[in-house]
């Protein structure tokens, strides 16, 4: 049976009891203490016992099968080190990558089925609450601090706080993500929130800075808006991210709260209607008639291939998914490409919702293989992943080392302000619930007919609020 | 072997060569398929949709007739009714009208007809999920092959899929697009089978060309109209692959017809117990509509002749 370790973490006693101290913690509790350059050395020492313990080929010969995203290129990353992989661990790792619709399906398949198939599934953030609140993933809590399970230069602590938050830290007790010190899932294999991108030879020309607020940005779009080029862009279609990204970065950096109460006691209620949910809405369609003709049509593709063809002057994104905009191989305006901050009302931080992945092992995984999942991903999850990710794919990494690798930083200078997005970011709260697909569909149909002009933003932001509150009051989120 | 046990053998060979024996024998693997594949997985479901069966809660407590109420509440539920009503209606009447005129086209056995009647019938031969890609593609408001023609000869290229009045439409041109060949196949195939005595009776009383065709020509086709109507029409009710990729559902409902709004209760959302109850909807739907169109077949027994 499980017990807690040293640290207040649940985990199997006779692993955490060799040594009598982690790694983890000898480090953390170092860390605390205040400890100076004069002390490292017996911290590097004790880093070399624990890694005597370590057998990289304990596992060799296994194979280790992943179900992961096919949307976002993490598995292209992957595929390119997958024979370092098997050299330097002798697993195999099978890839199975597709796209998020059918991702979700089989992993719900397999991880209410007698036993998964998959050794290590890759979930969504938003789906923290669904699959790892639901009970189907393992704790992992036990591998973290055993030494001859985790390579010595894994570095827990390098892993973004804000992403540990979104996908790691689970609390069962009273069902909070990012609460506690439960360990579920890894971040991996990216990470990501939202950042400004804008054509920095065009601003220079007609002599603007780029928006740090929403008049910067109309004001903008008003004046760059020409034949050739659309003065800003966004996500219209019926897309997830037309509400996730476009709205709801608008909403919070106006001073916009989406969810009032909470869950547990059935008074999470929504505040779409509130006058800066209508507001944020209106700013969209506002824009309209300074966005490419077609953007109610437009998803990540057509905003990032009108982007990279410079076809579009500004807009804001997600930081991993536009990030081949800065790439010189896949953009024609990388060189003149700035990014910075969103823009946000008077007074308001900039900020935007928290993206990303985390990878789990299922807790009906086969027991046998637990411990060589756990290996694999400790590898997927290492150092060389994140950097090649970052320099191969533009994908935004976990881990704050990559993000602040000076050659990195270099060549792609927009990580500056990815990482600190990533900080910054917020958990949509609406992810605390199993819902929120369903509620963010709800709100993209309504939106996007708002941009289409079916309707009114008032109207829009009604009807989401009717419809969000019937399903909270069904979910017994609501009384 | 003793006479004994010959003759045991005997009896049980005899067994076999009895023809319920066999029949039931060779029935076997299809019926465990059916079975498995078929019953069973129409009952689970229908047990399904007596249930709050969720992906996130899971766990799945009875609760009566509680889905289908709150089906009959759902505004969405009806604006899918009315979306396949529209879908089915429309894309029926046209691959009706065309498949028949196409029919009667191809029945003039035109020089060279063999060739463009080989390519006609290309269309139904694609994967609905790739016609409705191709079709995406072919009408993209940006770099779309068909908007780009429209532009080059001057027009405004329509907004197929940016306004909820054109998205249907489109929806209903594709569809038809596809499965008119269909259509003009199951009515060709019978015009030539059509005896030629009553055609040539016909010309001998003085009936003109479209007197033929009104009362010679189209009661004979009807029962093969009828056939591929009905086959259509459920086909075309049940569709989901095309706007799947096509559409999307989109824009603002505007094509989610009631498989589509079963998919996304079902599997965006994991909605299991209320998506099977939209399931069993549309089953009883579907019957309803079957049983009013084959007995439609049945009250002019001369067309089934």
């Amino acid at each position: 049976m499980a017990k807690k370790t040293t640290s207040g973490r649940t985990g199997d006693p006779s692993k955490s009891a060799r040594g009598g101290v982690n790694r983890r913690q000898v480090i953390k509790g170092a860390g605390a203490a205040g400890v100076t350059a004069a002390a490292l050395p017996g911290l590097v020492g004790a880093r070399q016992a624990f890694a005597a313990d370590y057998d990289p080929m304990k596992y060799a010969g296994t194979e280790i099968n992943i179900l992961m995203t096919g949307d976002e290129n993490d598995h292209r990353a992957l595929d390119d080190l997958l024979p370092e992989m098997k050299a330097e661990t002798g697993i195999d790792l099978v890839v199975s990558a597709p796209a998020l619709g059918p991702l979700i399906e089989k992993t719900l398949q397999n991880l209410t089925g007698e036993q998964s198939a998959f050794e290590l599934i890759m979930y969504l953030g938003f789906l923290t609450t669904q699959q790892v609140g639901g009970g189907y993933f393992s704790q992992l809590n036990d591998l973290i601090d055993d030494p001859a399970e985790t390579p010595p230069d894994w570095d827990f602590d390098d892993f973004i706080p804000a992403a540990m938050r979104n996908v790691g830290y689970y609390d069962m007790a009273t069902g909070t993500v990012g609460k506690g010190t439960d360990v579920y899932g890894i971040p991996g294999l990216h990470s990501g929130s939202v950042i400004y991108f804008y054509r920095k030879d065009l601003f220079e020309e007609a002599g603007l800075q780029p928006a740090s607020t929403w008049d910067e940005f109309m004001a903008a779009a008003q004046a760059l808006h020409s034949d050739d080029v659309a003065g800003c862009s966004f996500i219209g279609a019926n897309d997830f991210s037309l509400a996730t990204v476009d709205w709801y970065t608008r909403f919070i950096t106006t001073g916009g709260s989406l969810m009032s109460g909470d869950p547990n006691e059935k008074n999470f209620t929504p505040q779409i209607n509130s006058a800066e949910g209508i507001n944020a809405l209106q700013m969209l369609i506002d824009s309209l008639p300074y966005a490419p003709k077609n953007v109610t049509q437009y998803g990540f593709a057509e905003n990032v291939d009108g982007f990279s063809t410079g076809r579009i002057a500004q807009m804001i994104f997600w930081s991993t998914i536009a990030g081949p905009v800065l790439n010189e191989e896949n953009s024609l305006v990388a060189d003149v490409t700035g990014t910075a901050h969103v823009p946000a009302g008077p007074g308001q931080t900039p900020r935007a919702i928290q993206g990303g992945w985390g990878v789990g092992i299922p807790a009906n995984v086969d027991p046998a293989k637990r411990n060589a999942a756990w290996r694999a991903l400790t590898w997927i999850t290492n150092k060389r992943i994140n950097r090649h990710s970052i320099e191969a794919y533009n994908i935004d990494a976990n881990r704050t080392s990559a993000f602040k690798d000076p050659e990195l930083l270099e060549k792609f200078p927009y990580l500056e302000h990815a990482l600190s997005a990533i900080e910054n970011a917020v958990t949509i709260p609406t992810s605390r619930i199993p819902e929120f697909f369903q509620m963010n569909a709800m709100m993209n149909v309504e939106f996007n007919a708002a941009l289409i002009g079916a309707q009114d933003a008032k109207t829009a932001c009604d009807n989401v609020q009717a419809q969000w509150e019937d399903v909270l009051r069904k979910a017994g989120h609501l009384a | 072997m003793t006479p004994a046990s010959r003759e045991r053998l005997g009896t049980k060979l005899g067994k076999l060569d009895r023809p319920g024996t066999v029949v039931w024998l060779l029935l076997a693997p299809t019926l465990l398929y059916l079975a498995a594949f078929a019953i069973f997985p129409l009952f689970y479901s229908l047990r399904l949709s007596f249930t709050d069966l969720t992906a996130a809660a899971g766990t799945g407590d009875w609760v009566g007739l509680r889905n289908y109420g709150d089906l009959l509440r759902d505004p969405h539920f009806w604006n899918a009714t009315k979306n396949s009503a529209v879908m089915v209606g429309a894309s029926l009447a046209i691959q009706v009208v065309l498949g028949v005129a196409l029919a009667m086209f191809f029945n003039l056995h035109l020089r060279g007809a063999w060739l463009v009647r080989g390519i006609l019938v290309l269309p139904m031969l694609i994967t609905p999920i790739v016609v409705g890609v191709m079709w995406r593609a072919l009408l993209n408001p940006d770099w779309g092959l068909i908007n780009w023609c429209i532009a080059a000869v001057g027009l405004e290229p329509p907004n197929w899929f940016g306004s909820i009045e054109m998205a249907m439409p489109t929806l209903i041109l594709v569809e038809s697009w596809q499965w008119t060949p269909f259509v003009f196949i199951i009515v060709y195939a019978r015009l030539q089978a059509l005896p030629q005595e009553v055609f040539e009776a016909a010309i001998v009383d003085g009936a003109k060309p479209l007197a033929t065709f009104r009362f010679v020509t189209l009661p004979l086709l009807m029962p093969a109209i009828i056939f591929a109507a009905v086959f259509r029409a459920v086909d075309s009710f049940r569709s989901f692959d095309l706007i799947f990729g096509l559409s999307y559902g989109g824009p603002a409902r505007s094509t989610t017809t009631l498989s589509f709004f079963s998919f996304q209760n079902g599997f965006q959302w994991q909605n299991y117990g209320y998506a099977a109850a939209v399931s069993y909807m549309m089953l009883l739907i579907l019957a309803v509509g079957t049983i009013v169109l084959l007995r439609f077949v049945q009250i002019r027994p001369g067309y089934a002749k």
